[in-house]
């Protein structure tokens, strides 16, 4: 029985030791003749706080989702949408479903009018609304699989977690941000017409003239214009006026950008103060965007935007316009297109990253290829015969990534993106376009990244602490019960190994605080004996023989090692059902390290002692 | 070898001043707890970003502070120089803690990052990556739930623990040991307090394994009084009881011994992340040693006593 539990001991444990052996080269080898998966997937796997990596919580965004498949959406239902989001703020902890049936019933609200092909009655809909987003969930999840998949990243573990939540963990990544980006773009992609010069120019006007002499308007920008002054010495905020911006003169460029802060302009005009004139768009200046977000926010902008039926989009990434003065000035560009968009990502049927072409204006830029599906074709002919001379915005998750003026009815389909930071990113979008759009978008509620050199730190301070905790424990029991610690250390040492050979079997994650555990199962195990060996002296001090001595000090010891461990196995369980990731690999080491030592020290000491004390002419027993 | 000779000390006869000594230590530790507005939650509870970061070279903090007290995130300014930004590990390392802000800028931890980075070109290794050591954001939703889930793990853990003890002794014992472990946990919960050390997952489970800990010690010491009280009917209850802490005294010595031992290990060479974890099972496990013999077997005493009057 002992010999048998020390085979499959060795046997189970052996892959990891192989796998530790190997160096990344080797690997690689193995891998390629497809020897390394059976190895890999016996091996303890090292957690995330050991390897490095990262670990995200996503949240499928259910207002939002509500909201897109809802139809003739009115002021009523985006008011009860808004405050259904504001509750969820404010109690992090409510339910969405519950809170949106609470207010569905309060503001009367008919859901038939929203959502009439989901039933008839308030009850029915919600509950077919219920279904929707579980089966949107689970879209998420295979979208975010295939994503993943295409990136390439070994053994990713993505989970669905309660109703409205995916966790996703990449054991060993480098490069976090670009993981990160994958997994949170929505991948809509969306065809926008760019409203013309003369309606922009119009709206400015309007939306100047709602700010103005508004005191938070001026309370935000003065806030700016002062933090401007104590990082550069250069005098900000040159304003631009609503004429010069979209003005007739030629050199409208030189005297905006040349105009310095001027206190009357902004009160005049708050709005068309924080923009740059940039030709045919609008520039944003990076240290302003903020304030212009929250601008384009109000209420009252927004009537006003709603009232032309367009919308404001920014650029995806902010550029360098050289200024008069020959400084350069970092700049996102503002867009004011169509509330509508033309056309959306559903028709793509292939994306691929690439480098322009020689000769085109995107020359050895990266750049997205797309080809649409026969239906995209036809209506992507249909926008661009009857816009040309407009422009279209190119819009990926409601950022723009070029603006072309269209010369041209386009038929076949095919069309590009430009406007990307490099190649890896062009790539990275390439594999979400083809993945397709999330059917709602995703928020990252909870992240962690372990940077690989924090995790070797980890495993070598872990190894060394548990190599000196081990030895010094090995060492007192020698000493302090001679023969008998012999016996005990041997009971220890084969108790890690069963331990290891028990997670490796369960693949196991072993993480940090698993490795403590591991550690402390190494001190309460050694209990045990203790327990049994100060048992076994005193029954020796009445005087019995080494043999009756051993069995009593075994027999009585027995009732309370189970109670003392059983009680440590409880907490051991409550920990496993309520922890997550790290806390989980601890109780899974602290329970198996416990049955384990449980085994080692009632029954396999008790073994040996009785082969020993069994022996005719034994007489003193080394305790 | 024998460290321990056989020992009759009157243990029951030092209660007076042990409850006095325990009730003194905890009263400093909920004193503190109350000061500070209860336990110093960490971002797992209570929402955040938390980034670490290496340079280098070794750092001064308030350089690093005073880098941090203007930060431009997409045009929106930040002064985080009042958080809490302190020495991780080493000299070279720093970590940054920033509560959580109902409008943070999308992608803030890795900001931070930038910030730090950029902050002091000289003194950075080349690629972020090496730079990095740690980040982490999470949402107020997912520490409002990890409390509640901490909270009910602590609670059903105690319920199952009084039920197993209730069943196999009887339910006074099993008030002394839960009282020995509330005990044990406002003792380390107070003295995290006092050094301004914050309550963080791993503590949690640290937490749950000194109940544990204390608990195995307590009840080796109930298992010899539910036996001595057996042979010696007619000794009195606090005598027998008595009898068996000393009976299991040079055992409970040993063992506590060498799970101090790998625990200081642990503490010492440990690394950072496992450091305070480590700390809190110093702290249990003296604790929880001296909680068996001063707090669970007296009260047992108590009620006996009282139950036989």
């Amino acid at each position: 029985m002992i010999g048998l539990t020390l085979t499959w001991a060795i046997w189970a444990i052996w892959p990891t030791i192989q796998y530790q052996g190997l160096s990344n080269a080797e690997k690689e080898t193995l891998r390629e003749e497809g020897k390394l998966d059976p190895i890999e997937s016996r091996t303890i796997k090292q957690g995330l706080d050991l390897k490095g990596g990262m670990y995200i919580v996503l949240e499928v965004d259910l207002p939002t989702l509500l909201e897109n498949i809802a139809e003739n959406k009115d002021s009523k239902f985006s008011r009860s949408i808004a405050s259904v989001r504001e509750r969820l703020s404010q109690t992090p902890e409510a339910d969405f479903f519950t809170l949106f049936t609470n207010l569905t019933n309060q503001n009367k609200l008919k859901l038939s009018r929203y959502y009439y092909d989901h039933g008839s009655s308030n009850s029915d809909i919600l509950s077919s609304l219920g279904e929707e987003s579980e089966d949107a969930i689970n879209r998420v999840l295979e979208i975010l699989v295939n994503r993943v998949d295409q990136f390439g990243v070994a053994e990713p573990t993505i989970q669905k977690q309660g109703s409205q939540r995916i966790i996703v963990e990449l054991a060993g990544i480098q490069d976090s941000e670009r993981a990160r980006a994958l997994l949170e773009s929505t991948a809509l992609l969306e065809f926008f017409i760019v409203k013309d010069i003369s309606t922009t120019n119009q709206l400015m006007v309007r939306i100047d003239q709602v700010l103005k002499g508004d005191e938070s308007i001026a309370a935000i920008t003065k806030v700016k214009a002062a933090e401007e002054k104590i990082k550069s010495q250069k005098s900000d905020d040159e304003t631009v006026s609503v004429s010069e911006l979209f003005g007739e003169s030629e050199n409208s460029d030189t005297q905006s950008d040349s105009a310095a802060v001027d206190e009357n302009i902004f009160a005049e005009r708050p709005f068309s103060a924080m923009l740059r004139n940039l030709g045919q768009t609008i520039g944003v200046p990076e240290k302003n965007i903020y304030a212009v977000k929250k601008i384009l926010e109000r209420p009252e902008v927004q009537e006003k935007l709603a009232a032309v039926g367009g919308m404001f989009l920014f650029s995806h990434k902010a550029e360098e316009y050289p200024l008069v003065d020959g400084t350069l000035e970092t700049m996102y560009s503002l867009f004011l297109v169509e509330d509508e968009a033309e056309l959306t990502g559903g028709v793509v049927e292939e994306a691929k990253a690439n480098l322009g072409p020689q000769g085109s204006t995107s020359a050895g830029q990266p750049i997205v290829n797309l080809s649409m599906n026969s239906d995209g074709a036809r209506k992507w002919s249909i926008v661009t015969g009857s816009n040309v001379g407009r422009q279209v915005a190119l819009v990926l998750d409601k950022k723009v990534h070029m603006a072309p003026n269209i010369k041209e009815k386009i038929s076949g389909g095919g069309t590009l993106i430009e406007g990307f930071a490099d190649i890896n990113e062009a790539k990275d979008i390439a594999i979400v376009l083809r993945a397709g759009a999330l059917p709602a978008p995703v928020d990252i509620i909870e992240e962690r990244v372990i940077g690989p050199s924090l995790g070797a730190d980890s495993v070598r301070s872990g190894t060394l602490s548990v190599i000196i905790g081990l030895g010094l424990v090995l060492i007192f029991m020698l000493i302090y019960y001679r023969f008998s610690g012999l016996i005990a250390d041997f009971a220890l040492i084969w108790n890690i190994v069963l331990v290891l050979a028990v997670l490796a079997s369960l693949q196991a994650t072993l993480t940090l605080p698993g490795i403590a555990g591991l550690i402390l199962t190494v001190g309460m195990s050694i209990d045990a004996n203790v327990i049994i060996f100060e048992r076994i002296r005193e029954e020796l001090r009445k005087g019995k023989t080494p043999k009756a001595a051993v069995k009593s000090g075994y027999d009585r010891a027995l009732t309370t090692i189970i109670d003392a461990n059983v009680t440590t196995v409880i907490a051991a369980l409550v920990l496993w059902q309520f922890g997550t990731g790290p806390i989980k690999g601890f109780a899974t080491v602290l329970f198996w390290g416990i049955l384990v030592s449980m085994f080692t020290a009632i029954f396999v000491t008790r073994t040996i002692f009785n082969s020993f004390t069994s022996r005719k002419g034994f007489t003193k027993l080394s305790i | 070898m024998k460290i321990i000779k056989e020992t009759n000390i009157n243990f029951m006869g030092q209660r007076k001043l042990t409850t006095i000594f325990s009730a003194f230590v905890i009263l400093v530790g909920v004193i503190s707890l109350v000061v500070n507005g209860g336990p110093k939650l960490s971002i797992d509870f209570k929402g955040g970003t938390l980034v670490s970061v290496q340079y280098t070279e070794a750092m001064d903090v308030t350089a690093v502070r005073a880098a941090m007290g203007n930060v431009n995130i997409d045009g929106q300014s930040f002064d985080f120089s009042r958080e809490e930004i302190k020495h991780f590990g080493g000299e070279n390392s720093v970590s940054v803690r920033v509560p959580h802000m109902d409008d943070s800028p999308e992608n803030f931890a890795q900001k931070i990052v930038d910030h730090l980075y950029d902050s002091f070109p000289g003194q950075v290794p080349e690629s972020k990556t090496d730079f990095l050591l740690g980040k982490g954001s999470v949402g107020p939703k997912i520490g409002a739930e990890l409390s509640g889930k901490a909270v009910m793990a602590i609670i059903s853990a105690l319920g199952l623990i009084l039920l197993y003890i209730s069943i196999r002794f009887e339910f006074r014992f099993a008030l002394g040991a839960i009282a020995a472990l509330a005990h044990d946990v406002l003792i380390t919960l107070g003295i995290f307090s006092l050094l301004g050390f914050e309550i963080s997952l791993p503590i949690i489970a640290a937490f749950l394994t000194i109940v544990g800990y204390s608990l195995n010690d307590t009840i080796v010491i109930f298992d010899r009084i539910r036996e001595n009280v057996k042979i010696n009917k007619r000794e009195a209850y606090h005598t027998v009881v008595n009898q068996s802490i000393n009976n299991s005294l040079s055992r409970t010595i040993i063992t506590s011994l060498t799970t101090f031992f790998v625990v200081l290990v642990l503490w010492l060479f440990g690394g950072e992340v496992i450091h305070n974890f480590a700390f809190a099972m110093i702290i249990g496990v003296i604790v929880g040693t001296y909680s068996s013999i001063y707090v669970a077997s007296p009260i047992v005493v108590h009620l006996h006593e009282t139950a036989s009057k």
